[in-house]
């Protein structure tokens, strides 16, 4: 499916979606052109699932305007959804059926039939890894290669637009890589990509360019360059530590130096002008307020310290 | 031909398990087997025995049709009770003796003595048995009243002489008259009844578990996935219905032709089965996405599916004839009707007990059809709202 140039992929502008009095999207508005990989990084509640779904017309929006290659978007617009390949963040697949009943299944739901299906169905099996246990049934896969599949059904009728939500989640690290070289691959043969996730890393390697959102709202736009560009010149500072992390953080927080400060797991993450000229008041400031710090790291700032320089938060949790 | 591609799926992953097809094909087989087993086959058949008045000459009847071999004479209560016995099938038949029959038979009268059966189901020879016994009695006061009335005696002394002359005098003809009433379900054999009762009950349960498939796939993710392709929900409600509608018939075929083939079930005109079982099964369909659009988890599911479908079964009239109910009181037997279950067995009854055509049974073929339209409509109207939230 071809798009006339120039237009791009997707655009939506103002989107809204509340659940009862909970707004999970508040307004978020991106396009994306052809042959490019956008990324939707937030963390966990951000409404990345929710804006996806009003895209590829699952829910209806409260307000706002979603068109992809100029048609519109909404729950009716069957003819529409065709321009979309959906990679759910659950799996959605048979367990009863085979990897090539899935694929055959679905493709039929898209429209395909006869030869072009099957040929599309082998050449999916090849790009997903799964030509050798194409004929078992599903529920016998491990969890990388059935979220394979799960990616593999979102592939096969070449769609105009690719949406993956968090494809990576609870996956082992080698199939993590596979499916990240194949959704590179894909980017690369032009077909456009919508890509949800909150691995910071996974957004970097992946995507042109990144809109972050945050409780239902996209706080920042633009190249990983763009970004960072935010933050400045700054370094980002990873203290592994026990004890209260809580009270170091907010302490630490204050110090003029420090930029920004938040805890993440048994981590605090802080934004530092010069890092290492400031180290050693950082640590003793954290002894003083009840923590014992095992390891530091010391990284240039990365869309982690965008986030949490937007946010006053950590990406992850 | 998407709803066909939706359906074929839900077909082809119901053929998966194995489970399912046993209580699907062969569990509704095996109960046919067991009920119509209990009812004749290898245990004695019961003759039932009812007397209006007790005196000499029936006792002496029951006498004589007890020495008779090959089954066992029970005496049952009244003529009513004695008819309900055959039609449930807890008597093969019954022999219905009326008041006086001793008086009547010693003034010279002619009395009928009504032996029930129910059609196809004759126990070989009853009826000359209890023809012969009668005409024996018969033949013996008829002699002795004849010998008074010509003058030998008192009537005990006639009877003592024609006793002894007995063995000289040819039968009389016919003093039994046997009434095999066509009565609801007199035209149903051993089997007849239960094949129709778990056929019904069965297209029921299984459609109506056909629910759980519907919560799954939800639960799955995959109709919200589907919902993503270029198909609208009614193409995914329909391609559910007709995997639903298909189960169904593909089992009401089987136990259809597998009860007649095995069992010799009678089912009557084809036409008229084939159409009841078209109409049940679309009744049943509709109950079923009714259900799916309702309950919110697969647990819930199968325990409603399983509940409702034994439940509306019992009242339907499955587990107990329609004819009984009608005997309880018109109350129950109009309450059974809410069921469908009830116009499908009354559509088989018509057909099997009364020989009936399609002509016969087009009234509750359409209120078959009316059940799924409503509750139709109803599931379609909450599904569109539930399948893909
Ligand atoms: N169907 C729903 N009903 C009620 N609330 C919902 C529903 N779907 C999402 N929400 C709420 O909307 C908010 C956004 O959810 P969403 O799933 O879009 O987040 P997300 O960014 O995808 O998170 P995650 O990374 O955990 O997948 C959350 O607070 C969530 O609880
Ligand atoms: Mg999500």
């Amino acid at each position: 499916m071809t798009v006339a140039s120039g237009e791009p992929v997707l655009e939506c502008s103002g989107i809204r979606k509340s659940f009862g009095d909970h707004a999970a999207v508040k307004g978020v508005g991106f396009s994306i052109a052809h042959g490019e990989t956008y990324g939707l990084l937030g963390p966990n509640g951000a409404g990345k699932t929710t804006t996806i779904s009003m895209i590829s017309g699952l829910l209806e929006p409260d307000a706002g305007e979603i068109r992809l290659a100029g048609e519109p978007m909404t729950p009716d617009s069957t003819h529409t959804k065709r321009l979309v390949g959906l990679v759910p963040q659950d799996l959605a697949i048979y367990p009863d059926l085979d990897a090539t009943e899935n694929l055959e299944f679905f493709g039929r739901l898209q429209g395909m039939k006869g030869a072009e299906l099957d040929r599309r169905v082998a050449e999916v099996l090849e790009i997903i890894e799964l030509t050798d246990r194409a004929g078992d049934r599903t529920e016998q896969y491990s969890g990388g290669m059935k979220r394979r599949l799960n990616i593999g059904v979102g592939l096969l009728h070449r769609p105009t637009l690719l949406i993956l939500d968090e494809p990576t989640v609870g996956v082992d690290p080698q199939s993590r890589n596979a499916i990240l070289d194949s959704v590179e691959r894909l980017g690369e043969e032009g077909m456009a990509v919508l890509y949800t996730t909150h691995y910071m890393e996974e957004a970097e390697r992946l995507c042109d360019r990144i809109g972050i959102v945050d409780q239902g709202e996209l706080i920042a736009e633009g190249t990983q360059a763009d970004l960072v560009r935010i933050v400045g010149q700054r370094d980002r500072l990873t203290l592994t530590a026990t004890g209260s992390l809580a009270a170091t953080a907010a302490a630490l927080g204050e110090l003029e130096v420090v930029d920004d400060a938040g805890v993440a797991g048994d981590e605090i993450v802080l934004i530092v002008d010069q890092a290492h000229d400031h180290l050693p008041r950082i640590l003793e400031m954290a002894a003083r307020t009840g923590s014992m710090v095992k390891s530091v790291d010391v990284d240039s700032a990365d869309l982690e310290s965008v986030f949490l320089k937007l946010t006053g938060r950590a990406l992850r949790e | 031909m998407k709803p066909v591609a939706i359906a074929r799926v839900n077909l082809v992953r119901f053929f998966r398990d194995r489970q399912a097809i046993f209580s699907v094909f062969l569990l509704p087989m095996l109960i046919v087997l067991l009920l119509g087993a209990m009812q004749g086959g290898a245990s004695t058949p019961k003759l039932g025995f009812s007397v209006a008045e007790d005196d000499a000459l029936t006792g002496e009847l029951l006498g004589i049709l007890d020495t008779v071999e090959g089954f066992e004479v029970i005496e049952v209560g009244d003529a009513d009770s004695a008819v309900r016995e055959v039609e449930r099938g807890g008597l093969r038949a019954a022999v219905i003796v009326p008041a006086g029959y001793e008086s009547t038979l010693r003034a010279g009268g002619d009395v009928e003595i009504r032996l029930m059966t129910r059609a196809g189901q004759e126990i070989q020879g009853i009826s000359e048995v209890i023809g012969a016994a009668v005409t024996q009695q018969a033949t013996l006061l008829r002699t002795a009243r004849f010998a008074q009335q010509t003058g030998a005696g008192s009537f005990d002394d006639a009877l003592a002489i024609a006793m002894m002359a007995q063995e000289a005098l040819p039968p009389v003809e016919v003093v039994a008259s046997i009434a095999g009433e066509p009565f609801v379900l007199a035209g149903l054999g051993q089997f007849d009844v239960y094949a129709q009762g778990m056929l019904v009950l069965f297209i029921f349960i299984t459609t109506l578990n056909g629910a759980v498939t519907l919560v799954r796939s939800r639960q799955l993710g995959v109709s919200r996935r589907m919902y993503s392709t270029p198909t609208p929900i009614r193409t995914m409600l329909a391609g559910e219905a007709l995997s639903r509608f298909t189960l169904a018939i593909i089992q009401g075929g089987f136990i259809f032709i597998g009860t007649w083939l095995i069992f010799g079930v009678t089912w009557g005109s084809p036409l008229g089965s084939i159409l009841t079982i078209l109409a049940f099964s679309l009744a049943a369909t509709a109950a079923a996405m009714l259900l799916g659009a309702l309950v919110s988890n697969e647990q819930q599911a199968g325990a409603i599916s399983t509940a409702l479908g034994l439940g509306l079964a019992a009242l339907g009239g499955c587990m107990f004839p329609l004819a009984v109910f009608e005997l309880l009181s018109d109350t129950v037997y109009r309450v059974a009707h809410v069921t469908p279950h009830a116009w499908a067995l009354e559509a088989f009854q018509k057909l099997v007990a009364e020989d009936g055509g399609v002509g016969d049974i087009w009234g509750f073929l359409l209120v078959l059809v009316g059940y799924a339209a409503v509750l139709g409509v109803l599931a379609v109207w909450r599904l569109r709202r539930v399948l893909v939230r």
